[in-house]
């Protein structure tokens, strides 16, 4: 909503700057959003008086003029040629910017100094065109600002109104905030009407079939008018704040719904069949054109204006074409109703006609406003267009609307906002914004009647605000809440996931958020079939675009496209993880479950570039040991990786599943290679997958302590030659289930193939470390644990030693 | 005897003293007091000495000997610590090439400022709650007293999954469920990921909230004002201005939004605060009575506040952070500055 503040001054008297204004308007609710000067600061522009016109020795297009300024003669060449010694002019002195970012100097023209430029209406930006330089009223005073001299001074102020103030939505509601904040009165425009003795019920009638889109509709009559463009005052109004002048009658509708708030509409009279208006809704399927040229084909939940055969205006929304004012026109049927705003709104959005009108009836329009609103445009009618208005009105208003009168407790007011109140100071503060007060059912309560005019307050909370915001927000003092602090410690769920954020960065990865909806072929671009589970995704009806538009079932595709593009960017060393919801269904029933999912992918060199770090890229084994420092940290032991080749966008020999009993917790392994090519990246990626909700439900509490030896280790290596095909899990699954005494730890220590070693076998050495608790091992003790697990490397792999 | 003794003595302590080296020490030791050393040829040669002799050589020898073991640790000492000072010498490293690095991770900007409110609110005795993303209706707008066809609804674009359910458009329905779900008093705290039908220079479609609310028997709006205070100096910094003007949330009255002198020009007026010296962080108020109504809580005898701010805004703030769009474009170079 944008208000002037010469506008407001008619309406209420205050002395506060523009600035001052406008912060008291935020710090009352009313939140300013731009404050601009009309014109921009155009005060170096001044009323200035021609002492002499003489032609330019050196051109004979230019005059050289003595212009008195108020101060002192200066000298301006002028290129115009309706100037005349004596007119007051208006000059704009070196140094003036000039609307169009135009800049003023001091020069040289043709060999005579020119101290400033005599302006004309358009270079003000008062016209669209001008034939010469503008030339003043000869009364005005030497040296002030043209603006300030012809009132033309003024302030443009742009309020972010939230939609409960529809009252605000007018000049004269912000004025009233502004007398209650100044502390003055409301000064309301008064119209007094000439009628003629020709009465409107002789022209026109107005039935209401639909009461509850239309609880009441006004109408005034004026007839003979002439249609032609508004005076400079009403178009300059109208721009300042935001619209368009189109003809000196839709004007005047514009101008009051401006000024008093209350929407309304012109019809030519010729136009409505009958001489009458049927308020009802539409015909399934009929046909409407609005103003702006546009057919709707309606639907019965359409309130429409109608003439004694079609629809003239959807209600509230938009006049229709065919019976708009035009140059033509003679008689004018001036509409002021109201609208049922839910009816307005759903009109409004099924058509995606968004109005000034429509506005301002969504939110609540006044109903008592109505008779003023048709008054004061009638009357605006009649001076700007000349025409006659008919004696009486047409007010058909069916349903009184009961006036909303509430109580409010100072007490509870006093309790809620922790200010000292008593009923006098509520009485004053709403009083002062126009709200009637009496003395309530008890002692300590105020009995308020609301206007019409705010529709927002309904129960007494809306009132303890309002005296809250009146009173300032500022003055309410500030405290700490006292009361029970029910502090324990955050659930397992929130400490977990905090754990595995914390491990994964400390493994050298960067925390990754892409958007949680994706495009609907993401999921094929990783190659995964539609009977998987995730290729069921939960759809957005109104997406932004269509890469927008599925929420996704895997962090997989949004990671890929984020090391494409961080490829580009030639960060060619990376780790990046996505710690995310991802929405996954059943295709059958609808609902959604929102299951956390660890995505990571690592690729490039494994140490950073340095001068004297490895140049070594990562593999399966650095990714893997990133999921298994995970599961140590929120304690999870005894999980298998189980080689699988059931993921599509897994390379199937470097690719597996990580189990936990008969469940799985995720999957790791290397990208696959026709995936890259589809992402557009051409080193290898590898990706750890991990379904957090289930590593969260399997996660131990914390660790368990094992206790320390006091006694020395005694250490045996050994390489086995092996099969290929045994793997690492094979040899240490027996070191750990064949109950060997002694032995503390084993670790695999080197795989090698090649020479010495036979085709098709590997060695495998193993470390292993014996200890006890109790005392220091003997020799025998441990050779005899050792020969025993080399045995059974040896029946049971059928391993050879080295 | 005694002047061969002498210049014995002479002799073996100036080649001690020459001796170069550990090694070459090493050799006049031998030469001196080894087996067939010079000065053990000498001791060999006290049984030929006369009886009144022998216990005046013999104490002369001993003298001699004790002197010279004396004088070998001492230049012992001496080379050995000239070797390694030389060692040392050799071994200078240039201290100015950068330290072996091993690859460091981080945290997204916005997970860090979700950490620091959430610990600020901690310690005031607020739990963190979560919900869903995408959420009904009910939660998102009708128990927060946003009807349909209201003109609040406005205020927020919707993403839409069906009729009655959406992405949830702030994380005030972590509100409902959590006061459907527990009796006052209470204290939560509910950061959490948001969408909303907008995307421009300065609006994201995705983006995060961070949602609290604190309900107990006579909470007053200086209780409210005076926890986001504390919550504004702890995050930004004490000493910046604070001010709480009327707003307007249909789930909250009277509601505020609430504004911190620029952080950035200290009130003055700049690019980021729009001139005014203002930058606008949260919304908040008391808990409408029709929120109160639809989790069957005692408007009568419970009061409450609620607020909600973004956590971008927040990170832009903190960081110095000029472009939305950096928060989700996940380019490393941005990421790993956090």
């Amino acid at each position: 909503m944008i208000v002037t503040y010469n506008w407001l001054k008619e309406f209420v008297d205050f002395q506060c700057s523009p600035h001052e204004l406008c912060d008291r308007l935020t710090m009352v609710g009313l939140e300013v959003d731009a404050l601009e000067e009309i014109g921009g600061n155009l005060d170096s522009v001044i009323v200035a008086r021609l002492e002499s016109v003489e032609r330019h020795p050196d051109a004979d297009r230019l005059t050289v003029c003595q212009v008195n300024n108020g101060a002192e003669i200066v000298q301006v060449v002028c290129g115009a040629t309706n100037h005349k010694t004596g007119d007051f002019v208006a000059l704009a002195q070196p140094g003036s910017m000039l609307p169009g970012e135009f800049k003023i100097k001091k020069s040289k023209i043709r060999g005579q100094v020119s101290s400033g430029m005599l302006c004309s209406e358009k270079e003000l930006a008062l016209a669209e065109d001008s034939p010469g330089i503008m030339i003043l009223p000869a009364d005005l005073t030497l040296g002030q600002p043209v603006f300030v001299a012809l009132g033309l001074k003024d302030f443009q102020i742009e309020i972010g109104l939230t939609p409960n103030r529809p009252d605000c939505l007018s000049v004269v509601g912000v004025a009233r905030e502004v007398a209650a904040l100044c502390g003055q009165k409301l000064k309301l425009p008064v119209s007094h009407i000439c009628e003629i003795d020709d009465s409107i019920e002789q022209h026109a009638a107005v039935v209401i079939e639909n009461s509850d889109g239309c609880p009441r509709y006004a109408a005034r009559m004026i007839k003979d008018v002439t249609i032609g463009p508004s005076p400079d005052w009403m178009v300059r109004r109208l721009e300042a704040v935001g619209m368009r002048s189109i003809n000196n009658v839709v004007d005047v509708t514009n101008y009051v719904m401006m000024e008093l708030g209350h929407p309304l509409h012109a019809f030519d009279h010729r136009f409505l069949h009958d001489n009458k208006v049927v308020v009802k809704t539409a015909q399934p399927g009929e046909k409407f054109t609005t103003l702006d040229k546009q057919e709707h084909s309606l639907t019965t939940e359409d309130l429409m204006i109608c003439d004694g055969q079609k629809p003239v205006a959807m209600a509230g929304v938009m006049g229709g074409l065919d019976s708009e004012v035009r140059d033509e026109t003679t008689i004018i049927f001036l509409e002021a109703a109201y609208f049922n705003p839910m009816m307005i709104r759903r009109t409004s959005k099924r058509y995606g006609l968004h109005t000034e009108s429509s506005h301002r009836f969504e939110r609540g329009a006044d109903i008592d406003m109505i008779p003023v609103a048709l008054g004061r445009a009638a009357n605006l009618i009649a001076e700007l267009a000349g025409g006659d208005v008919l004696s009486g009105i047409i007010d058909s208003y069916s349903r009184q609307l009961d006036p909303v009168i509430l109580e409010i407790s100072a007490t509870r007011t006093e309790k809620l906002l922790d200010i000292p109140v008593d009923c006098q100071s509520i009485k004053n503060l709403l009083e002062s914004i126009g709200l009637q007060t009496q003395a309530g059912s008890c002692p300590d309560c105020l009995q308020v009647t609301v206007p019409s005019f705010r529709p927002d307050i309904e129960r007494e909370v809306d009132l303890i605000e309002e005296v809250a915001r009146l009173y300032g927000y500022g003055r309410i003092p500030v405290t700490m809440a006292m009361g029970t602090i029910d502090a324990k410690l955050p659930p397992l769920h929130q400490l977990l996931q905090k754990t595995i954020r914390q491990t994964i960065v400390a493994a050298g990865f960067s925390e990754a958020i892409n958007y949680s909806f994706v495009a609907a072929d993401s999921l094929a671009k990783i190659g995964l079939l539609t009977e998987d589970g995730r290729s069921t995704q939960v759809g957005i009806l109104n997406p932004l675009s269509e890469d927008q538009a599925m929420m996704r079932t895997s962090l997989v595709p949004s990671l890929l496209e984020t090391v494409s593009r961080n490829l580009n960017y030639r960060n060619s060393d990376l780790r990046l993880f996505e710690l995310r919801p991802v929405f996954l269904t059943q295709a059958a029933d609808e609902q959604c479950v929102e299951q956390l999912s660890l995505t990571a992918v690592m690729s490039g060199r494994r140490e950073p570039e340095g001068w004297s770090q490895s140049t070594a890229s990562v593999d399966f084994y650095d990714i893997k040991a990133v999921v298994e420092e995970i599961l140590i940290k929120v304690n999870i032991h005894n999980v298998s990786f189980v080689s699988d080749t059931s993921q599509p966008y897994l390379h199937p020999g470097k690719s597996c599943r990580l189990m936990f009993g008969e469940q799985l917790l995720g999957c790791l392994g290397e990208i696959h290679p026709e995936v890259l090519t589809r992402f557009d990246i051409d080193q290898p990626v590898y990706l750890c997958e991990l379904d957090v909700e289930k590593i969260i439900a399997a996660a131990g509490t914390h660790a368990q302590f094992n206790a320390l030896s006091r006694f020395p280790d005694v250490i045996r290596d050994s390489a086995l030659l092996l099969d290929e095909s045994i793997s690492a899990d094979q040899v240490m699954d027996i070191v750990n289930s064949s109950k060997i005494r002694f032995v503390e730890s084993a670790t695999i220590f080197d795989l090698y193939t090649g020479k010495g070693v036979p085709a098709g076998k590997k060695s495998l050495a193993v470390r292993v470390r014996y200890r006890d608790l109790d005392k220091t091992l003997t020799e025998v003790e441990v050779n005899k644990s050792h020969d025993k697990l080399i045995r059974s490397f040896c029946q049971r792999l059928e391993a050879e030693i080295r | 005897m005694e002047d061969r003794l002498r210049l014995l003595q002479e002799d073996a302590l100036t080649a001690l003293h020459q001796a170069a080296d550990l090694k070459a020490l090493q050799d006049v030791r031998v030469k001196i007091s080894g087996k067939k050393g010079s000065l053990t040829e000498v001791m060999k040669g006290m049984r030929d000495l006369s009886a009144e002799e022998r216990p005046v050589v013999g104490h002369l020898v001993n003298n001699l000997k004790d002197q010279f073991e004396n004088a070998f640790i001492v230049r012992q000492l001496e080379l050995q610590q000239q070797d390694i000072a030389a060692k040392l010498a050799s071994e200078k490293i240039d201290v100015t090439l950068p330290g072996r690095k091993t690859a460091t991770g981080s945290l997204h900007p916005v997970t860090l400022v979700t950490d620091d409110v959430v610990d600020i609110f901690s310690r005031l005795g607020f739990a963190v709650a979560e919900g869903p993303e995408i959420e009904h209706d009910f939660y998102n707008f009708e128990a927060l007293n946003i009807p349909k066809d209201h003109p609040a609804r406005d205020m927020q674009d919707t993403f839409y999954i069906s009729d009655d359910r959406v992405l949830r458009t702030h994380t005030s329905p972590v509100q409902i469920r959590t006061m459907l779900k527990h009796q006052p008093p209470i204290r939560v705290i509910a950061p959490g990921t948001v969408y909303r039908r907008d995307s421009d220079l300065t609006h994201s479609p995705m983006f995060h909230q961070v949602e609290g609310f604190l309900v107990d028997e006579r909470v007053t709006f200086g209780d409210l004002k005076g926890i986001l205070t504390h919550f504004l100096n702890e995050f930004f910094g004490a000493g910046h201005s604070v001010r709480f003007r009327p707003s307007f949330f249909p789930f909250t009255e009277p509601s505020a939004e609430v504004d911190i002198e620029c952080v950035i020009c200290g009130g003055k007026g700049c690019r980021v605060c729009g001139k005014t010296g203002w930058l606008e962080i949260l919304g908040c108020g008391m808990i409408d009575p029709e929120v109160f109504k639809s989790v069957n809580y005692d408007a009568e005898k419970y009061s409450g506040f609620a607020f909600g701010m973004g956590l971008e805004r927040l990170a832009m703030l903190k960081y110095g952070v000029n472009d939305l769009r950096l928060f989700f474009e996940n380019d490393l170079r941005f990421l790993k500055q956090f």
